[in-house]
């Protein structure tokens, strides 16, 4: 009988890590540590660890020597609001460095509960597996029958095979190599940024198949619901809870186009001329109905899309999330319908819509400057095609024509053209999110040049950003704040931190100090598997992350060391990128940023320059190369890899 | 009985939170397995049910029941087991239409819901409203029909998942 009784002795985590070698189809369990728990917590934290400890330098993405890693977040499984965070790592075939990414829903549930806190996978399968994990038990199995089939066929199969089971798997795009292939996380959603899924289609493996019954103990049940109960009132009753609980993520939308501030036509134009029709919420509403949660989520800000007329009559499925919504829309000049439909394609294939948008965007933008031809092509290449652009989606996924050369990613593919970089929209390999920093330069921007990941807006975000103001009267030093002194309270920062990094006199926010603490909160975030949704960022801090942890695990953290984890976990991943080659001059945005406006703004360089030098200082890093210093590493306890 | 936990399927997210709330609160696990009230999905079609036990007037659990544990409470209208006399044969829970018999795998038994003395955990964790605990008066209106109507066909014709 399964799950007749609890095997771990910890609370809270599992207790143990998998570790799987697919080369001999050799399985290990290693009890987890708690000074290893307190040290860097779960997810990313572990995650880092893990692979900078045992993965050698310098070694090629994809090859059997690279090491993926599932790390499931602390708090997930418990009734924190919010916790169902998994977060994926390896090293990334996009950009060579560390490639890290997360996501939600029951998958981090079903594997704590079948009795793990992380997954590592190693090797080779010699031919396609997948695997299966229940109660503390895998098995390698055959996939021979899987391989070649989309995600979602090969999910019908698994998911009547395997009931109740939760599944993270590759599509055509990541058995393909597609350098941005992304591990779908059930059928809606995915681990996208940095190439995973190519990780795993290089190891021959086809899914991971999840169930698990075992529970997880509390340590302190009453306080736990306590603490939860707490964190729930507060992000209620943030003031970012009723936006996003009634239109989730698609609020930005509206906003980044009016500031000009959006990647229309490859960031060409700031925002397209009939955009604030085409996407106006009426109209997103109309195909739209119903909310969908992920794990312990009160918020639920993801939709279920039905479109019930025209060409993509039919389609139904959860979306409008507004990464892929934008990325495709404003990039790529498509329509709102057809956004659904290219991100149904990106789902069955299982590409990062981010990357194969921004990707197609630049072969768009070469066919209008005329270095690529209807030749190279096969079929005229435009703006706002839709058919052309889904036939090249299709293309790449499957490695044919010019779509093998793009599914190398921007930053290779330009290089197989003359003059192609000036259309190469990515920042250290990776291709840029949807938001232009011309329009509106703020802490996010600033995040999309300092993230650990490379050109993501995923990792740094003012808990407080205000999206009614946009002004650029700070010389790229300062964002407007704009609240007032309770949203300033409501705040979970250490004082002292807080006063540098806001001045409600000049009612300014301080980028360099302000992006510092937002990615060590963010990977904190990551780290216990909590959202990073506004309402969750603003309101959900280290002070009540400390209670809920000693709650759940009974290990005592003060909220400063769980800070301190964070930005641990951070600086290791900032040491495994130096030590894989990161030059200072990567972190810099492409060219067009530097010399063409939008909207009548453009980044200056050198000022932008000196915001990166005040942030590294902020750090403890060296200023001119972006180092962590002796000192820093002193304090974090951590030393340079070799 | 004067009260009914009432579903609402259309207003459910999904997000477990039930289930959490229940298995935390009735054995200090966080394991939605051992949950009372479990959320059905049709994940490709983008709904959610949670089901739990209805209750029954004349309930098929306790006619299948080997061991003649299963009875009702005259006061308070409840399905009611005496759990030292369970042998955890599961009979009660193939016999009932609504997933409402769970295995507690800790105490080795099948439980169903006991509306937590008049006050249920599930409810107050619900963030949408789609679980509601209200008067039998005001439950026994049309809204309540439709919703059994739709959880039949649900049960019925659609291949759901349970997670």
């Amino acid at each position: 009988m399964k799950g007749e009784k609890n095997m771990s002795k910890s609370k809270g985590y599992a207790g143990q890590i998998l570790e799987v070698n697919l080369s001999n189809q050799d399985s290990r369990y290693k009890e987890l540590a708690t000074e290893f728990c307190r040290d860097y917590l779960g997810g990313i934290g572990f995650n880092a660890r893990i692979i900078c400890d045992e993965m050698p330098a310098g070694i090629e993405a994809l090859s059997p020597e690279n090491i993926l890693v599932f790390g499931v977040g602390t708090m997930v499984g418990s009734t924190f609001p919010t916790a169902s965070r998994t977060e994926v790592s390896a090293k990334s075939p996009l950009t060579g460095l560390f490639g890290t990414s997360n996501s939600g829903m029951f998958f981090g549930t079903q594997l704590k509960n079948a009795g793990f806190d992380a997954l590592v996978i190693k090797g080779k399968a010699e031919k396609p597996v997948y695997l299966f994990i229940e109660d503390g038990e895998i098995s390698v199995c055959d996939a021979t029958r899987l391989w070649g089939k989309d995600s979602w066929d090969t999910l019908d199969i698994l998911k009547k095979q395997y009931p109740g089971a939760e599944v993270a798997l590759i599509g055509p795009a990541g058995e393909n190599l597609v350098r941005f292939a992304c591990i779908e996380n059930g059928y809606y959603d995915a681990w996208a940024r940095t190439g995973l899924g190519a990780v795993m289609g290089s190891k021959n493996l086809k899914a991971i198949v999840v169930r698990g019954t075992q529970g997880i103990t509390p340590h302190n049940v009453e306080e736990l619901i306590k603490v939860s109960w707490k964190a729930r009132k507060l992000i209620e009753t943030s003031p970012f809870f009723k936006p996003f609980q009634s239109y989730g993520s698609m609020n930005a939308a509206m906003p980044y186009g009016s500031f000009k501030a959006l990647n229309a036509n490859n960031f060409s134009q700031g925002c397209l001329s009939d955009w604030k029709e085409n996407f106006a919420r009426p109209k997103v509403e109309e195909l739209t109905h119903g909310h969908i949660a992920c794990q312990s989520c009160i918020i639920a800000c993801a939709h279920w899309v039905e479109i019930k007329e025209g060409k993509y009559q039919g389609l139904r499925m959860k979306d409008m999330e507004v990464t892929p919504t934008v990325s495709f829309g404003s990039g790529c000049g498509m329509s709102l319908e057809a956004t659904v439909k290219a991100a149904e394609m990106g789902q069955r294939y299982g590409m990062d819509m981010v990357s194969v948008a921004g990707v197609m965007a630049m072969a768009i933008e070469l066919f209008d400057r005329g270095i690529i031809n209807q030749e190279d092509v096969g079929y005229d290449l435009a703006f706002g095609d839709d058919d052309a652009i889904f036939r090249l989606m299709d293309d790449i996924a499957h490695r044919q024509g010019l779509g093998a050369v793009l599914a190398e990613g921007t930053m290779r593919a330009a290089e197989q053209f003359a003059g192609g970089e000036a259309s190469a929209m990515h920042v250290k390999g990776l291709e840029m999110p949807m938001i232009d920093p011309r329009g509106r330069w703020s802490t996010w921007t600033l995040g999309i040049l300092t993230n650990i990941r490379g050109g993501d807006h995923l990792r740094c975000r003012n808990p407080i950003e205000n999206l009614r103001f946009n002004e650029n009267k700070y010389d790229f030093q300062k964002e407007r704040f704009g609240y007032d002194q309770k949203m300033y309270d409501a705040l979970d920062m250490p004082d002292e931190l807080k006063a540098q990094a806001i001045d409600l006199e000049t009612d300014t926010v301080d980028i360099a100090i302000m992006s510092r603490w937002a990615e060590d909160l963010i990977n904190l975030f990551n780290s216990v598997g909590v959202c990073i949704r506004p309402p969750v960022e603003h309101r959900i801090g280290p002070t009540i992350l400390a209670e809920a942890y000693t709650a759940f695990t009974g290990i005592k953290i003060s909220p400063i060391e769980l800070m301190q984890s964070a930005e641990r976990a951070w600086n290791l991943i900032k040491l495994f990128n130096l030590r894989e080659g990161e030059q200072p001059e990567d972190s810099k945005f492409p060219h067009r940023f530097y010399e063409q406006t939008v909207g009548g703004k453009m980044l200056d360089e050198a000022k932008v320059q000196e915001v990166l030098q005040q942030y590294y200082q902020a750090r403890g890093w060296d200023m001119l190369t972006g180092k962590p210093g002796e000192e820093k590493l002193q304090e974090l306890g951590l030393c340079n890899l070799t | 009985m004067n009260k009914h936990l009432i579903i609402d399927s259309a207003k459910c997210t999904g997000c477990g939170l039930c289930e959490l709330a229940c298995a935390i609160n009735k054995t200090g696990q966080c394991q939605t397995y051992l949950a009372r009230i479990k959320i059905w999905q049709e994940e490709t079609r983008g709904f959610f049910v949670p089901m739990t036990c209805q209750q029954c007037d004349n309930p098929p659990c306790a006619s299948a029941c080997l061991m003649n544990v299963i009875s009702k409470d005259p006061v308070t209208g409840l399905t009611i087991r005496r759990l030292e006399g369970c042998i955890a044969c599961r009979a009660c829970q193939l016999a009932c239409p609504f997933e409402g018999c769970s295995y507690d795998y800790l105490q080795e038994v099948l439980v169903n819901c006991d509306h937590c003395e008049g006050n249920p955990e599930c409810v107050k964790y619900c963030p949408t409203g789609a679980l509601r605990y209200i008067s039998t008066a005001e439950s026994m209106d049309l809204e309540r029909s439709a919703e059994a109507g739709r959880r039949c066909g649900l049960a019925g014709l659609v291949k759901g998942d349970r997670r």
